[in-house]
């Protein structure tokens, strides 16, 4: 017995080894050069000739927090604040929307559809048409609030730096919305029918059977749905890139533009490398609760 | 067990996704080499050339085929072919070719993005080609040079200048804007013409280069320059007052030159501040706009005609062991006649004084606007720090267009952040 189990432990790290070995080329070799060259002085100037190259210590990640000029701090802010209320309002209307379309009533399966379509669309395309809807003079936003009279003069959505970052997490919610509805959708089918049955001959109503039987079913969704989301709308690159490019005046820069923007319009390497880094570092530390998170309703089946 | 080790490792990819994009630079062994792509055989025994290039419209695309198909005919050694890289992503492609060593032959670049790359070490020198390098403008000529060496030779040049709309200005009974216009006429003609949905004046201050290559102009007409943002105040001033005024559009934070001639040809803009590559869109997607184009307007009637950067592309050669078939090509354009007719479906001018002097360009009145405001064009920088001059730069524009800041307080910071460019430089 105790043989057998052997085997197959040994069976599983060969099966797992040519995931191992992709790994290791395409992730970990990048991954480490990428730390080996945020702690050396690669710019403009030193990047034809590997002798001038040194390592510099810590000294890009202390001038990109601490240097005159330094907006990383800013931008992770600006993440922040982007990745809070984009997954906020992406998770409600979501798990909303989920409901809905978890009832069975004539097109229901129609409309799942539909509403997958902003899911679908290439996020630059989407940013594109955000940024035509967002315009300040014959953008379609401020018409129709101008015809429901809740506005006066038109709004400098993209120019105002607080109405910019409104504006940015609007459309990413927008696209996001589908992702979350579609992993709850897929959650709330695992719930049996006859649990809410039994439920209902217990007396239980809506509310109640909300709170007491589908949200705690679907716990391991939720919360898969929860830190997936915050992986893929903290490292946000193209939608953002599109509509404000960062901008106006830093307003919207978030740490995977800036980083972008050291490294390949900048040219300082090492800079941009530190920066992207942090990013890593940042989500690397929700993976970790987000393995823990998913072990943990293993240990519970 | 093994679940928590493939999940560990799933999720280390996931995280790992940006990070892994931004780091496939590989920094040591880049320099120098890159010689595995060029001077490959093509089918009939000819040596190949490729060119990269960035060209959308129709036009750019025939002036290309055309050149490459002359080339190929004028001689039996090379084949020469093109490829197409997107303009957003060219610099960083050419940043990554040179970590892989997929590169072309010959690349054809913006011009102020030249000397970052002669500084990386992606071009080579080539001052001992067969070329007339005494007939080229200075401006476009010394950003194709470093320390005195060629890299490259200028492939065409261009500036801005201020286009107006006839009709909107007929129907306002004003006279149009010509190279005697100051700063103080050019706002009253703009905030006069600011109503009925159009703005009077807009131009591209999008915070990249592509916004930096249109405002700068008007703080070294107000005598500053990349270096001395405080001696140019008097431009944020104009900026700041214009914009607020509502007759110089304040959407142009978000605009790049195609938005800004988009609006242009819609109407919307009265005036506005463009290129010459337009005019063939404008041609044909709007046959019946009845516009003009004269200089930018100038400081004061005491002060010269208004300074505009210059923009315009250069052509450098690759460094690698067999550079011969990306200077043949060379020394092909070099040929005045060539280089004219490219110009001509390209939209742009010849970077050489006396080509430029073709009359194609100073018989058409609008042309002949932009060959006189070449006069007193100037390139931007050049320095291989320029794009972190221009992004500082930019960013004063910005803070003085939004009214973030006073165009004081503006000069002050920008003229720090130039600072801090400067002693970075090497």
């Amino acid at each position: 017995m105790k043989k057998k189990n052997h085997i197959s432990t040994k069976a599983g790290f060969l099966f797992a080894l040519p995931a191992a070995i992709y790994m290791l080329v395409f992730v970990g070799y990048p991954m480490i050069q990428n730390f080996i060259l945020s702690f050396k002085n690669v710019d403009v100037y030193t990047f034809a000739d590997s002798t001038k190259q040194t390592f510099v210590g810590l000294s890009n990640y202390t001038e990109l927090f601490a240097g005159e000029d330094a907006i990383l701090s800013t931008a992770i802010i600006n993440t922040l604040i982007f990745t809070v209320v984009s997954i906020f309002f992406q998770f409600f209307i979501g798990f909303g929307l989920a409901l809905l379309f978890n009832k069975k009533f004539k097109g229901s399966a129609f409309f799942r559809g539909v509403t997958m379509i902003s899911w679908l669309l290439p996020v630059t395309v989407a940013g594109l048409l955000f940024k035509f809807m967002f315009a300040s003079k014959g953008g379609i936003i401020n018409q129709l609030f101008m015809s429901l009279h809740l506005i006066d003069a038109p709004l400098e959505w993209l120019l105002e730096p607080k109405l910019a970052m409104a504006a940015i997490v609007v459309a990413n919610i927008w696209i996001g919305i589908p992702f979350n509805m579609m992993l709850l959708i897929t959650g709330l089918t695992t719930i049996p029918e006859e649990i809410y049955e039994s439920s209902k001959l217990d007396g239980a109503n809506k509310l109640q059977t909300l709170f007491q039987i589908t949200i705690p079913m679907i716990r391991p969704a939720i919360m898969s749905v929860l830190t997936l989301g915050f992986i893929y709308t903290f490292k946000v690159f193209d939608l953002v890139w599109v509509m404000t490019k960062g901008g106006p005046i830093n307003a919207t820069e978030l740490v995977s533009t800036y980083a972008y923007k050291l490294s390949f319009e900048q040219f300082q390497f090492s800079k941009g490398a530190a920066a992207a880094n942090i990013l890593f570092l940042i989500l690397f530390v929700v993976g970790i609760f987000y393995i823990k998170l998913i072990n943990d309703e293993e240990e519970v089946m | 067990m093994k679940r928590r080790m493939v999940s560990t490792l799933l999720c280390l990819t996931m995280a790992a996704g940006l990070a892994a994009g931004c780091s496939s630079k590989d920094s040591g062994n880049s320099s120098g080499g890159s010689s595995s792509s060029g001077g490959g055989e093509s089918a009939g025994g000819k040596e190949s050339v490729v060119i990269w290039d960035y060209f959308e419209t129709d036009a750019q695309k025939n002036m290309m085929q055309d050149m490459i198909d002359g080339f190929n005919e004028s001689q039996d050694k090379y084949e020469a072919s093109h490829v197409y890289v997107p303009f957003a992503d060219y610099e960083k492609q050419l940043t990554l070719g040179m970590a892989s060593g997929e590169l072309p032959d010959l690349v054809i670049l913006d011009g102020c993005g030249m000397a970052s790359f002669i500084e990386m070490d992606l071009f080579g020198d080539v001052s001992d080609a067969n070329i007339s390098w005494d007939e080229y403008m200075e401006g476009p000529m010394s950003s194709t040079m470093a320390d005195g060496k060629h890299y490259g030779i200028p492939f065409a040049t261009n500036c801005t200048a201020l286009f107006y709309n006839k009709d909107i200005f007929d129907a306002a009974q004003m006279e149009y804007p010509d190279e005697n216009t100051t700063w103080e006429d050019f706002r009253k003609m703009a905030k006069a013409l600011t109503k009925d949905g159009v703005t009077g004046f807009g131009n591209a201050a999008t915070g990249t280069d592509e916004g930096t290559f249109q405002c700068l102009q008007w703080l070294y007409t107000a005598g500053g320059d990349y270096q001395n943002i405080g001696d140019g105040v008097d431009a944020y001033n104009l900026m700041q007052e214009m914009v607020a005024e509502g007759s110089w559009s304040k959407d142009c934070v978000n605009w790049t030159l195609s938005d800004a001639n988009n609006n242009f040809v819609a109407g919307n803009l009265a005036m506005q501040q463009n290129g010459p590559w337009q005019i063939p869109g404008i041609e044909k997607d709007a046959p019946d706009l009845n516009y003009g184009v004269t200089v930018l307007p100038k400081k004061d009637a005491d002060s010269g005609q208004a300074t505009s950067i210059l923009g315009g592309e250069n052509m450098g050669a690759v460094k690698q062991d067999d550079m011969s078939g990306a200077i043949a090509f060379m020394e092909y354009y070099d040929q005045t006649d060539v280089m004219v007719e490219c110009m001509k479906q390209y939209g742009s001018f010849p970077p050489k004084t006396e080509a430029a002097q073709d009359s194609y360009w100073t018989d058409d009145p609008i042309q002949k606007a932009f060959i006189q405001q070449l006069d007193t064009s100037i390139p931007r920088g050049p320095s291989a720090s320029w794009p972190a001059y221009s992004d500082a730069i930019q960013t004063g524009f910005q803070e003085v267009m939004t009214s973030a800041k006073t165009p004081d307080k503006a000069a002050t910071d920008t003229q720090a952040a130039v600072d801090k460019v400067k002693e970075g430089e090497k």
